[in-house]
């Protein structure tokens, strides 16, 4: 029998959120990768979005506000045999966990990094994330914002992220594909999925995209994919995707930005000093002997200790 | 014969070589048989200031150093300012006599408080702040001083075209030991021993050392030969390395870090070890190549959230920080507490608040372990007081971990990290690895949290079962849950495990008694401070004044009733910490009523010495409440 990838919770989204088209596409994603139920790990952080692994009938980590990055890099890194999956808000990754996001293009670490774009922190009731622009009221702000926004694809892009993608919520199926592309990625996959926020984002409503969206896949020109490790295919690419980056307002680019596999991801970067880390992985090496003795020994390992006459 | 028993110091600036000095000098006394032990002093900087290295030479185990020492050795014009009341009558100063003319105001490298206290000092002497002066009266209060001319020396000895300041520290140690009396053979070796891998800096410094003892022999004085005792294979480690040792011999397998000072030594030094052959079967049959996944992480938060979450696929994982970091690392240790992960946490405590004094000594952060992280959560805190204890107790922090689920938060603190200690080979066979319980079935729904008798839920694994965590409060599978009963029941089920631990952890493990146990007089404390109090002690009880110690290991579950029946009938109770609020003896007084009544206090970041805490204890005994420690340059 196919593994039934919801759980039999009651999802406590506010009704029309983003959030359950997320849902959705992850749990078909998984469906369709079909990888063993046990193999997945889902990680989140803090926010309406990282309730998400409750909600998946696969092993779910809700951790902390802004972690979810570093949460998801000791498990990879712990046992490279999982597939690691990550759900973050816009500003859980991009605000209190900015750092981790840096550090994790610098990485590669082989997992996907799915990046709830509501432009609100919906749980605190409505603040303004990262996302949204400057001089922009959305309902649950005093004031319009007076921060200006980022852009979430331009700054993965310029911390070495390998797979820069974007996805709209309310397309489940194509928000599918472009997770399950990201998960079949090697390397750090990051998906900037846009998303309404019925309750606090009154500008960038459903009705908002829906009129804005395009698809960067439907242009048979567009091929966001590094078919050579060559400095200047990588550098097109780049610039590429970068100018692909500064197109929003009237129309929004959605699908892959870029795409590089020819950068070592870090386990690999890993194996070159511990050439059977995906063989015998932290999580499984054995560490004593069937008495409960050590197996690693002192005089071998730290001889260089040693005072030697 | 009498016995062997010197303090030395080198002294120079930071990035002079101190280090290798250091490691020439232990490896050449434990190649010739003797006992050892060492601390490196420094300032936060690469180069430049004052930089010192106190070490302690004996027949017996060393297990503290003492003021004032028997030889001081300035490699530069600061050294012989800064340490001149660490020597006394009969002691030897060896220094550089290319600084004779240097002035006290010249010393740039010297903070200007400490130019302040010398410069008065000097007027009180009626002597003109000069290394020349200041040798003539050294030599006027007894004090041996030798000149060297270590630019000389070493142009004469390796030519022109080698820069002398790279030879200083070796110069340095190897007169110190020539006028020890330790042969210059052995010398030699403990040069080879330390720069073994670079033939032509071997070479050099061996003549150096030949140099040295020539100059030595010139002088005329006279220098009782060492009697040169049986060498044995031992290990050269520092206290960073011993917490390093004990983590691989306990199985540790994915370490995270972020460079601080004084944790960071440890994790550098396992990225050295990082990949080795194992056994895996009793009889060294099978052997295979195995290593450990070391992650310099971008902060300290994602340094203890990668292990909490390493720690969930089955791997032993560890983090090692200090004061600055592990403030970082406070939310996340709730995490790990309300999810009941097996993580352990090494701490480096180092002079605080704040930035406060990052390479000096501290004892101020024990409130702060055990109460770090914001709601009620179990957690265990144990306390090293030296290199072979650190081994053993890295390895216990994992047991303990794994055992009960929780966090375990393993004290160390700055004098033991940068110590020097000399030890035998721990065996593998000593190690006990004692891991988590398991589920029963592997076809029944697994619960992450399913209540027990003893709170301790069987492990689950990502990779292997299904199940959920939150730093919500949850329910046994692991879904938030904010249901009143849950709640209560939850909460209970974790800190219940303290309990258990409580029973399970053997007494050893908890406080140590030392000395006489019916001593009306006892003493309390922890970490590093455990050497000195206990040599202090022994020059006290050879005056007839009987003392027990109770060394504290354990402080979370904090072992009340023990530590109640160790300090059972004692009149005074002295309290020896190196901080200001005398934080164990509050914990003594929360958890035991006990009121500690002495105290013996130290908080500017040096060495506790056992001169100081001997002198201290009789100031205790002649009526006061107080003393505060203040040696240490």
């Amino acid at each position: 029998m196919a593994h039934n990838f919801k759980t039999d919770l009651w999802v406590d989204w506010c009704p029309g959120c983003g959030d359950f088209g997320i849902l959705a596409a992850i749990q078909q994603a998984l469906a369709e990768y079909n990888a063993k139920p046990e193999n997945y790990v889902i990680v989140s952080g803090i926010g309406c979005s990282a309730k998400t692994p409750h909600y998946v009938n696969v092993s779910g980590i809700h951790t902390l506000h802004g972690r979810a990055i570093p949460f998801a890099t000791g498990i990879k890194l712990s046992n490279p045999n999982l597939t690691v999956i990550l759900d973050g808000g816009d500003g859980d990754l991009l605000s209190i966990g900015a750092g981790h996001f840096v550090a994790a293009g610098r990485r590669n670490v082989d997992f996907t990094i799915i990046l709830h774009n509501n432009g609100v922190y919906g749980l605190t009731k409505g603040q303004a994330s990262p996302t949204l622009p400057r001089g922009t009221k959305t309902k649950g702000l005093q004031r319009p914002n007076i921060y200006d926004s980022l852009n979430p694809i331009a700054l993965a892009l310029s911390v070495g992220y390998t797979f820069v993608a974007r996805a709209y919520a309310f397309n489940i199926r194509h928000a599918k594909d472009i997770i399950l592309r990201a998960i079949k990625h090697k390397g750090t996959a990051v998906i900037d999925l846009l998303q309404p926020c019925p309750t606090y984002n009154d500008i960038n409503t459903k009705e908002w995209y829906d009129q804005r969206i395009y698809y960067l896949d439907q242009d048979k020109e567009w091929d966001p994919i590094v078919r050579k490790p060559e400095e200047e295919e990588v550098e097109r690419k780049y610039l590429q995707a970068i100018n692909k980056s500064l197109e929003w307002g009237d129309k929004i680019p959605v699908g892959v930005f870029y795409q590089n596999e020819f950068v070592p991801t870090y386990e690999e970067r890993i194996k070159q000093n511990f050439p059977n880390y995906f063989e015998d992985p932290p999580a499984t090496s054995q560490i004593s002997k069937k008495d409960g003795s050590a197996v690693a020994d002192m005089e071998n390992i730290f001889k260089d200790k040693i005072v030697r006459k | 014969m009498s016995k062997t028993d010197i303090d030395l110091i080198i002294g120079g600036p930071q990035g002079g070589g101190i280090d290798s000095a250091a490691q020439v000098v232990i490896r050449s006394f434990t190649i010739a048989g003797f006992e050892s032990y060492g601390l490196r002093e420094y300032h936060s900087n690469i180069k430049g200031r004052h930089s010192y290295f106190h070490v302690r030479i004996k027949e017996e185990p060393v297990r503290s150093l003492r003021y004032p020492i028997d030889m001081l050795v300035c490699l530069d014009g600061e050294t012989p300012f800064v340490h001149m009341d660490d020597v006394t009558e009969g002691s030897i100063i060896v220094y550089d006599s290319d600084f004779e003319n240097t002035k006290l105001e010249q010393v740039v490298t010297m903070e200007p408080e400490t130019q302040k206290h010398l410069r008065e000092k000097f007027q009180s002497l009626k002597v003109e702040p000069v290394v020349k002066n200041l040798m003539e009266y050294q030599k006027s209060r007894g004090v041996k001083v030798v000149p060297v001319s270590f630019r000389k020396l070493i142009t004469d000895t390796l030519g022109q075209n080698k820069p002398p300041a790279r030879y200083s520290n070796t110069l340095g140690a190897s007169i110190s030991m020539a006028m020890l009396g330790l042969p210059a053979d052995i010398t030699k070796s403990g040069i080879a021993s330390v720069f073994g891998r670079k033939k032509e800096v071997v070479e050099d410094n061996e003549k150096i050392v030949d140099a040295a003892y020539k100059y030595v022999d010139s002088l005329g004085i006279k220098v009782n030969k060492l009697n040169v005792r049986e060498y044995r294979e031992r290990f050269m480690v520092t206290g960073n390395e011993a917490v390093g040792i004990g983590k691989v011999l306990g199985g540790l397998k994915f370490q995270t870090y972020y460079p601080i000072t004084p944790a960071a030594d440890e994790s550098f030094f396992l990225e050295g070890h990082d990949y080795f052959e194992e056994a895996i079967e009793n009889q060294n049959e099978q052997l295979r190549k195995t290593g450990v996944v070391i992650v310099q992480a971008e902060d300290e938060i994602s340094a203890i959230a990668m292990a909490i979450s390493g720690a969930m696929t089955g791997a032993r994982t560890a983090t090692a920080t200090s004061g600055p970091g592990f403030s970082l690392m406070a939310e996340a240790l709730g995490y790990a507490g309300i999810n009941e992960i097996p993580v352990v946490l090494t701490l480096y405590q180092r002079g605080g608040p704040s930035t406060g004094l990052p390479t000096r000594n501290s004892q101020a952060d024990l409130l702060f372990a055990l109460n770090a992280g914001h709601g009620d959560f179990p957690r265990i805190v144990i306390s090293s007081g030296d290199a072979e204890e650190a081994i053993f107790d890295a390895v216990k922090a994992f047991n303990y971990a794994e055992r009960y689920q929780m966090p375990v938060i393993h004290i160390m603190d700055k004098v033991l990290a940068n110590s020097f200690y000399v030890i035998d080979k721990v065996d593998s066979s000593k190690i006990k690895i004692q891991r988590w319980i398991l589920p029963t079935s592997d076809t029944d729904e697994y619960l992450r949290f399913k209540f027990t008798e003893t709170g301790i839920s069987p492990m689950g694994f990502f990779g292997k079962q299904i199940f959920w965590l939150t730093g919500d409060e949850h329910n046994e599978l692991g879904h938030i849950t904010e249901d009143p009963e849950t709640r209560d029941a939850m909460m209970e089920k974790r800190m219940k495990k303290l309990e258990i631990a409580s029973k399970e952890i053997p007494l050893e493990d908890k406080l140590l008694v030392f000395g006489d146990k019916g001593a009306e007089i006892a003493i309390v404390s922890w970490g590093s401070n455990k050497g000195p109090i206990l040599d202090a002690m022994e020059k006290l009880k050879a005056e007839g004044i009987k003392t027990r110690f109770v060394y504290l290991r354990l402080f979370s579950p904090f072992p009340s009733k023990e530590v109640a029946e160790a300090l059972k009938g004692a009149k005074i109770i002295i309290d020896i910490e190196n901080n200001y609020s005398a934080q164990a003896a509050l914990v003594i007084k929360e958890y035991t009523g006990i009121n500690v009544n002495k105290f013996i206090l130290k908080y500017n970041g040096r060495h506790v010495t056992e001169d100081e805490v001997y002198k201290s204890i009789k100031e205790v005994l002649n009526g006061k409440d107080k003393v505060v420690m203040t040696s240490g340059a």
